[in-house]
């Protein structure tokens, strides 16, 4: 029987294959969430699903698109507002 | 005549420059042009530019440095391309060279100079004090 913190689901489990032969289960932690569109709450693409931990040690560059809004809008709502920005300007 | 002719001022809606202004310089086809000004140079879509009411007086496939005079008349900024220097590497050294060379690039060692100065407080005796006013003085003529 698992130990009692193990049956409570926090962990995600993953089935190794040992060296000799047996499958034995090993705890992982659980990834966050993907990071969604604020508007439309799409997931976002260009936005790695990481432990804090090891986004803290990743370039900028690596985190979201190099775009305006890039890691809060995706795409198609980002120019959708772009393009409002342009008309309310004059 | 189409809305995207030389000299039409438009906002880009794509990518990294999104949200930026360009002006139309040169037409390829009925779906691609060429934008120039606070954006990189580059042939882009039609459906990545939203259109301006604005127009400029611009050659057809002006250079970047016309596009650069016709900004600054309106106020605008442009974009510049950085030259990519890279960073001089640090230079691996095998460790029996390292320290041949370390030998060779020692220099003869200098006593360091203990930086605490005993400096006594200097009373302002009348002699200073003339001298003093003297270079002052000197130095105002």
């Amino acid at each position: 029987m698992p130990q009692g913190m193990y049956k409570s689901g926090r962990l995600r489990k993953i089935f190794v294959k040992t060296p000799g032969g047996r499958t034995t289960v090993q705890y992982r932690q659980r990834k966050p969430r993907a990071a969604v569109c604020s508007t439309c709450k799409k997931p976002l693409l260009g936005v790695p699903r990481e432990l804090p931990s090891k986004m803290v040690n990743m370039p900028k560059t690596m985190k979201r698109p190099e775009r305006p809004y890039g890691g809060i809008l995706c795409s198609p709502c980002m120019r959708r507002r772009v393009q409002q920005e342009a008309r309310s300007e004059k | 005549m189409t809305l995207f002719s030389i000299g039409r001022i438009c906002v880009k809606l794509a990518g990294r420059d999104a949200g930026r202004k360009c002006v139309v310089v040169d037409t390829i086809d009925d779906r691609f042009v060429v934008v120039d000004g606070n954006v990189r140079r580059k042939r882009v879509n039609t459906r990545h530019l939203e259109p301006l009411a604005e127009t400029i007086e611009i050659k057809s496939k002006a250079s970047h440095s016309d596009v650069k005079t016709a900004f600054e008349k309106l106020g605008e900024v442009v974009w510049e391309k950085k030259s990519k220097t890279p960073a001089a590497r640090p230079r691996q050294v095998k460790k029996k060279h390292a320290a041949e060379e370390e030998k060779s690039m020692k220099k003869p060692v200098t006593k360091k100079v203990s930086s605490k100065k005993t400096t006594k407080p200097v009373e302002a005796t009348p002699d200073i004090i003339e001298s003093v006013e003297k270079t002052s003085v000197e130095t105002k003529e």
